[in-house]
């Protein structure tokens, strides 16, 4: 399941390989400094739940020291980026808390290679961008979706189908069953998430089901 | 409900498709590629089954659907359909409204640190 080549993929991917040889160590992560790579790439697209290189001059100024990349992933660097864009607009949003940062970061350590490849896509996926436009052009009827709404829709569809595979997760778990989901996990977890009342009802109720 | 009927044209995305034509022929395949990553990083198989991939990619698009038809009615005292209303329906929902807001605020974010490294570009232009 090889995902296409941008540029920030293969940065991660160089960052990636340099795990193996150096030893994961605490204080390592802590001295690194922030936004050390790839800021220089200009995010092609404006999906900030995902790309988030923001082409800020000055810290691409300093972005030329080597990472020393102890378990250190892009997640991290948005979260480093992301302070170094709080300092100079001022704002404070949650991610950046030290304390949850360094929580993350020693959890991210201790992280199997299994379990990194897990996070990476769960990091990384995300609908195109160009593919909700078009289904929510044609849900609507207006041609024109603002780029905010499209975020919005994908981000809440992401979501949603984590919480899906999630609940398909636990069913196979109470049957005790093992491998990869198939359609009646699905299909049971969209019926307890419609009990729960997590999946919008129509309301108009529809006749001759 | 077997779909066998269906020409398998409809599975490629239609580029030369306007948005403007209101045909509601919906291409089944659209969100594949991204749904199988997506279940893989939620807890799925590194490999989900087709089968499987296909009826979230129906379930998504019934759920975006449904959502879009509520917001529509929410918005159609005021005529447009805003963001805002998206907002208002998931505010039950609280780590999906916090996730929208951390989105928002960093897409806008992102947009003034375009707009701000524009500006620098245009200094060092003129200075040269």
């Amino acid at each position: 399941m090889k995902q296409s080549k941008d540029p920030f993929e293969a940065a991660f991917e160089e960052e990636q390989e340099s795990l193996p040889d150096s030893p994961v160590a605490p204080d390592e992560l802590e001295t690194q400094t922030p936004a050390a790579t790839v800021v220089a790439f200009d995010a092609p697209d404006d999906d900030p739940g995902i790309n988030i290189r923001s082409g800020q001059p000055s810290t691409s100024a300093a972005a030329q020291s080597t990472a020393t990349t102890a378990g250190k992933t892009k997640e991290e660097e948005d979260e480093e980026e992301e302070e170094n864009m709080d300092v100079e607009l001022g704002k404070f949003p949650s991610s950046a808390d030290p304390d949850k940062m360094a929580k993350m970061q020693a959890i991210l350590s201790q992280f199997t290679e299994q379990q990194m490849s897990r996070y990476e896509s769960f990091r990384r996926s995300g609908f195109q961008k160009a593919n909700m436009k078009r289904l929510l052009a044609s849900i609507t009827g207006n041609p024109k979706i603002s780029v905010p709404m499209t975020i919005v829709v994908s981000g809440i569809a992401k979501m949603f189908v984590g919480e899906l595979v999630e609940t398909g997760r636990m069913i196979m778990t109470e049957r005790r069953e093992t491998g990869p989901i198939r359609p009646c996990h699905i299909r049971e977890a969209y019926r307890r998430l419609k009990l729960e009342g997590k999946v919008p009802k129509r309301s108009v109720p529809r006749l001759f089901r | 409900m077997h779909n066998s009927s269906t020409a398998p044209t409809t599975k490629t995305k239609v580029g030369s498709l306007l948005p403007t034509d209101a045909s509601f022929k919906r291409k089944r395949g659209v969100f594949q590629k991204d749904l199988q990553h997506m279940m893989y990083g939620f807890g799925d198989d590194p490999n989900p089954l087709p089968e499987t991939v296909t009826l979230v990619e129906d379930i998504v698009v019934e759920y975006v659907t449904d959502l879009v038809h509520k917001a529509q009615e929410i918005a159609s005292k005021r005529g447009k359909l805003l963001t805002e209303d998206f907002l208002f329906l998931i505010r039950k929902d609280s780590p999906k409204l916090h996730r929208c807001t951390e989105l928002l605020s960093m897409n806008e974010e992102l947009k003034q640190a375009r707009k701000a490294f524009e500006v620098d570009e245009e200094k060092l232009a003129s200075a040269d």
